[in-house]
């Protein structure tokens, strides 16, 4: 797992060449987040695509907080993710609540569902704690699935329509995909700000050091369980927020965001990307679903194409894009 | 509500019950040994599955089925560990996870392009159809055979581990693989037999199933959270465990489509929850496996 | 030999800071500790010495509170503390080393006090910048307590076994503790290396409580106040280094060594 804060020490010393570049990077790395991702739709063939990725970019960030940065493998965010778009979507397409109520909702209930999911799965570790969380998803999907008058089960929840947005008196067109791309990527912008302040937080620091040595940090007098819940809980968090958003961005919401194949694919995304590495979610994202996108044009067996580059990845690229690349530069 | 059809459906719930625990056995045991969960056993259960389909089609024996679908899956298994999974030993307890999560979309994906999407009949064999008069009910041939199948592998497998000398190695390699080690035997062939004989009853257990839950490629899905369920409720490693929570859940899951139908499909979930809450490491779960 | 003094005010009075009564350890069948009663002294600094396999380590972890024992009780300064959790121990003042290292290895050397120090004011603090806890003063301090102030920006796993042992001793005084375990301090040390661990952890002493386990015998007795020797989970004698060595039992088990 590569440590960007080291990165950006070894290279205080050598200015100039890639490792300072990296290191100007890794010190500003909201602003450069933040402006790749503002020409993200210059990047994509289309800017339905910019905008999936811009939201399971979310996603893979709030799931590598726990996974990278805290080292709790978690196999059941759908849950999570699908209950902020659910949790958002509903009110919408059921109670006609306005999308600047809704979008709270959603976070909140995918907060809820992390407090007691978390609550479950933090009294185990390692391999049984993603055995758990996987289980417990699912119970989060069969609800879902069986109450039909409240998310219209096996079809997925219709009529999430956010047609315009209006803040501050200006008024955004949401059915023109430009407009909507810059408008969730004004959330998406709070989002990242936010998520970068938790990792330079002393709570960030308590995370790293769970993962690298737990029976330490414990003899330290760190609550090792409460840290544990509240990272669960954050990270359930980021995922509703980009759960939520989803179910704004597509206006229906499919059944398959709770599905335990969207948990993997979130996983998958972090681990191309570089698990533990603040843009890895983001480049992940991006290679995933360009990958997608072109693989899906020429053969229906998509599964077959990431269940060969999850084996690839992890036997021959554990640390993923952005972290190889960071093993590379400091060598 | 009668006190025979409570009984009849207790019943039913040690059949069900019966391939919990064979897929739940599987996964064990690779765990107990391995500390890998293989996230591709419920793969390994589709593919005994068609297996069982195709030694169907070409011996027109049910019962050669039973005896070669573990024989050529768990084969498969063990080249699977022997390339795939042994890189990782030693690297992290998450990576093999992750691997055999791949390697089970890869199966997934490669039946659907060899077998098709659409699910293939499977018929119970002649002599297990119809029912048994058992006394206070009647209760399906097939299933009462699952449930003596079933406790003769648990009785097989008990010797075994119990009476055989591999058995005695393995025993002592969950408990301390080191200790094998320096006493000279080749740590890495119990593992290789290990992952053979755990994908081999995940196999069995797939054929077993075929009759009762049909054949496709996506059968295997629901079967590894079950599985999962399973291990959690009886205790990660624990063989009696896994036998014992399995008949649990299947008794649960029987009952609860008696009382409460619509709630069927939680309640093994449920089950689990509660098991978490007053025993988090599971039934029989021994404290070391997770610290 | 034995003139070291406690500077401590704490250990004027005498009272134990930390004790453990009846204290049982079973492992299986197999009984690691068994009926062990002794008290430590506030100020004092305490080792815990016995062969190969007489319980040390087990009884380290009863009092650190890594497990709690079968049977009995430990106190804290007349708290009954058996079973509570070890951050909590942390908190009330009680800090241990560990007998393997055992350190945040791919943090640097500052980042690993840091990390501790940090423990007693900021655990659950999502907001603030880290760099506004003004930390660095403490870690600079305890570094240069330990001789590794050179070190700081260096990786863990680059620094050598001695100054690893060192960083565990510094990342234990963090979090400011009043009573210092250390399980072996001097584990795989050489010779001279081990002096000037003795040396530290006789400065330590100065300014709290120290209980130490070790195995070689010859390294503690000059510099400890009192000494409790365990042989097969029972308590065979403590006192005073020369209480101990006029003690027949401990000769005996010790037989071939120079007591």
């Amino acid at each position: 797992m590569a440590s960007e804060t080291s990165a950006a020490r070894g290279a205080t010393g050598s200015a100039g060449g890639l490792k300072g570049l990296v290191a100007l990077v890794t010190r500003h790395r909201v602003l450069c987040a933040l402006v790749v991702l503002a020409l993200l739709p210059f990047l994509t063939p289309y800017e339905a695509l910019a905008v999936n990725i811009l939201i399971f970019g979310l996603y893979a960030m709030g799931f590598n907080l726990i996974f990278g940065y805290a080292g709790m493998l978690s196999f059941g965010h759908a849950a999570l993710f699908g209950l902020g778009a659910y949790g958002c979507g509903v009110p919408i397409a059921k109670f006609g609540v306005p999308w600047f109520l809704a979008l709270p909702m959603g976070i909140a209930i995918a907060g809820l569902a992390s407090v007691v999911i978390g609550w479950f799965a933090i009294r185990s570790r390692g391999i049984y704690f993603a055995m758990i969380t996987l289980a417990l998803s699912q119970v989060v999907y069969y609800t879902t699935y069986q109450w039909v008058s409240l998310t219209g089960g096996e079809d997925g929840l219709r009529g999430v329509n956010v047609p315009a947005i209006d803040i501050f008196g200006l008024h955004f067109d949401m059915l023109n995909p430009t407009t909507k791309y810059y408008v969730l990527f004004v959330f998406a912008a709070v989002a990242i700000a936010l998520f970068s302040r938790i990792l330079n937080s002393p709570f960030g620091a308590v995370l790293e050091a769970l993962r690298e040595n737990e029976k330490r940090a414990m003899a330290c007098g760190y609550d090792i369980a409460r840290t544990r819940w509240l990272a669960f809980i954050l990270s359930g968090l980021f995922s509703g927020f980009a759960g939520a958003l989803y179910a704004i961005h597509l206006s229906v919401v499919p059944i398959e965001t709770l599905n335990y194949f969207n948990s993997a694919e979130v996983l998958m995304i972090t681990l191309l990307g570089g698990m533990g590495t603040f843009f890895g979610a983001f480049i992940g994202a991006y290679v995933y679903i360009m990958l997608q996108d072109v693989v899906t044009v020429v053969t229906v067996h998509w599964q077959l194409v990431i269940g060969t580059l999850f084996v690839v990845l992890i036997l021959f690229f554990p640390r993923g894009i952005w972290g190889s690349f960071l093993k590379w530069v400091r060598a | 509500m009668t006190f025979d059809l409570i009984l009849l459906q207790a019943f039913t719930g040690v059949a069900l019950g019966t391939i919990f625990v064979l897929v739940a056995l599987g996964l064990s045991l690779i765990f107990g040994l391995l500390t890998i969960v293989n996230f591709a056993h419920s793969q390994f259960f589709m593919l005994g599955a068609y297996v069982g389909v195709v030694v169907l089609a070409v011996t027109g024996s049910f019962w050669a089925a039973l005896v070669l679908v573990p024989l050529v899956v768990g084969a498969l298994g063990m080249v699977c560990e022997r390339v795939l999974i042994r890189p990782l030993y030693g690297r992290g307890i998450d990576y093999p996870l992750l691997l055999t999560f791949g390697l089970g979309l890869i199966i997934l994906e490669l039946v659907r392009i060899f077998a098709g999407t659409e699910g293939i009949p499977f018929n119970t064999p002649e002599a297990l159809t119809g029912a048994v008069d058992l006394g206070v009910f009647f209760f399906p041939k097939y299933r009462l055979f699952l449930i003596g199948v079933t406790a003769a592998i648990l009785v097989a497998l008990w010797f075994f581990l119990e009476k055989t000398p591999y058995g005695l190695i393995i025993r002592a390699g969950a408990r301390d693989p080191e200790i094998v080690q320096v006493l000279g035997v080749d740590v890495s062939r119990v593992w290789l037999i290990v992952f053979g004989i755990g994908t081999g009853l995940a196999a069995l257990a797939g054929v077993l199933a075929a009759p009762i839950r049909g054949v496709f490629p996506e059968m295997g899905v629901p079967v590894l959270v079950e599985a999962f369920v399973v291990t959690v409720v009886g205790g990660m490693g624990s063989l009696l465990g896994a036998v014992i929570a399995g008949l649990a859940v299947g008794i649960t899951v029987s009952m609860t489509s008696l009382f409460y139908p619509e709630m069927t499909t939680l309640s093994m979930f449920l089950l689990m929850a509660v098991v978490l809450v007053f025993r988090p490491r599971g039934l029989f779960g021994r404290a070391g496996v997770l610290d | 030999m034995n003139a070291h003094t406690p500077l401590s005010p704490a250990a004027a009075t005498g009272t134990p800071i930390m004790a453990v009564e009846g204290v049982v350890k079973r492992f299986g069948g197999f009984t690691a500790l068994n009926n062990v009663t002794t008290s430590f002294e506030a100020g004092r600094l305490t080792s815990i010495i016995g062969p190969n396999g007489a319980g040390k380590s087990t009884f380290f972890n009863v009092l650190s509170g890594q497990f709690p024992p079968s049977v009995g009780k430990v106190f804290f300064n007349g708290v009954d503390i058996t079973g509570t959790p070890q951050h909590r121990l942390a908190h009330m003042g009680i800090a241990k080393s560990f007998q393997i290292t055992n350190l945040f290895p791919k943090l640097s050397v500052h980042e690993n006090v840091r990390i501790a120090a940090q423990a007693l004011q900021a655990r659950f603090d999502l907001w603030r910048p880290r760099a506004g806890l003004k930390l660095d003063e403490t870690v600079e301090a305890l570094l240069l307590r330990v001789g590794l102030q050179d070190r700081r920006h260096e990786s863990v796993d680059t620094l050598a076994h001695g100054q690893q042992r060192c960083l565990e001793i510094a990342v234990a005084l963090a979090c400011e503790p009043k009573v210092l375990l250390l399980d072996e301090p001097t584990a795989g040390m050489s010779p001279e290396e081990a002096k000037d661990m003795m040396d530290l952890i006789l400065k330590l002493n100065a300014e709290r409580t120290v209980i130490l386990v070790e195995h070689r015998m010859k390294l503690v007795m000059g510099i400890s106040d009192r000494i409790v020797v365990l042989h097969h989970g029972t308590l065979l004698a403590e006192g005073t280094a020369d209480d101990i060595r006029r003690h027949e039992e401990v000769r005996r088990v010790y037989l071939g060594q120079s007591v």
